[in-house]
């Protein structure tokens, strides 16, 4: 018991025993202020604008141009094929000659009136 | 160009400012936390040599970084931290590589840097305090010299360290304790 009678903190004022060389802190802000580095150096080691950099915009701006434009061509070659396959395949079930048209009337036993109903019916 | 006085605001506003505007805010920063910083720093290492590198360190580091610390918290939170964990790192680099010829705790370390150190003028009892605080975890040790030399609050301890006020509270209070037990056990 009596030991811890011996040494209380809270019964010693806080002091500080370390001291630092004169005008320490007088020059402290001056000294710290000029060991930083330069906001140029900063940039330079940061943010250096090379001329790739400064083409760079312009550069992806025309791929993605040119990228569209090929996207484009692409798609209406397509649709225009189509348009052709189903323009052949229109032409290979159109071409009749009249001859063969007239010998399937008279073979067929039909009048205009129901050749007309069946083809309306049929386009339908 | 005299130094422009300290307002937090302002300063905020002057570091999205021009070079110019950013350095004379930054110089206002320094100004205003410089000396707390050394001190707080100087507890931790001891030596001046080392607490004015490091402090030098803390004010590159956040020079460098200062577009990442916009509105984040205040400025001093930030330094603090800065300067923790420069110090934190100071000292584990500082027992990697430097081997220490001492028994476990480490105390004859602490008493030869002390006597050899021109800036330590403290008496017996307070080389003796060096030494029982050099025993503490670096954690603890932080907490113990903010509260205790540098009387900051617990609130204050508890935005630098990012620690709630009831475990700072815990923290300071234990190491209190182990500070009494070491001197009762050299008596």
């Amino acid at each position: 018991m009596e030991k811890e009678k011996k040494y209380k903190l809270e019964e010693h004022q806080p002091h500080r025993p370390f001291s630092v060389p004169e005008g320490y802190f007088d020059n402290l802000t001056q000294n710290i202020m000029a060991a930083l580095p330069e906001q140029e150096q900063l940039y330079s080691t940061h943010i250096k604008v090379t001329p790739w950099m400064r083409i760079r915009p312009y550069l992806y701006a025309a791929a993605a141009f040119t990228g569209i434009f090929f996207c484009i061509k692409a798609a209406l070659m397509i649709s225009s094929s189509n348009d052709n396959v189903q323009m052949a395949q229109a032409e290979e079930t159109t071409i009749y000659t009249d001859e063969y048209i007239d010998s399937f009337l008279e073979t067929a036993m039909i009048d205009d009136y129901t050749l007309y109903y069946s083809l309306v019916e049929t386009a339908n | 160009m005299a130094m422009m006085a300290y307002d937090e605001r302002r300063i905020l506003e002057m570091l999205r400012e021009d070079e110019i505007s950013r350095r004379r805010a930054f110089e206002s920063i320094v100004n205003n936390f410089s000396e707390q910083l050394y001190w707080q720093i100087r507890h931790m290492v001891l030596s001046h040599e080392d607490a004015n590198d490091i402090l030098q360190n803390t004010f590159i580091k956040a020079w460098t970084n200062i577009d990442s610390f916009m509105g984040y918290s205040r400025i001093s939170t930030w330094l603090y931290r800065i300067a923790v964990n420069e110090t934190l790192t100071f000292l584990n680099r500082q027992r990697t590589t430097v081997p220490l010829e001492t028994d476990e705790e480490g105390e004859l370390s602490v008493a030869d840097r002390l006597e050899s150190d021109p800036y330590f003028d403290g008496d017996l009892t307070e080389r003796q305090l060096q030494e029982a605080i050099a025993t503490l975890p670096d954690k603890q040790r932080l907490v113990f010299n903010m509260k205790y030399f540098n009387e900051m609050k617990y609130e204050e301890i508890s935005e630098a360290l990012g620690t709630s006020v009831g475990a700072l509270k815990a923290s300071f209070h234990i190491a209190v304790k182990k500070i009494e037990e070491y001197f009762n056990n050299i008596d």
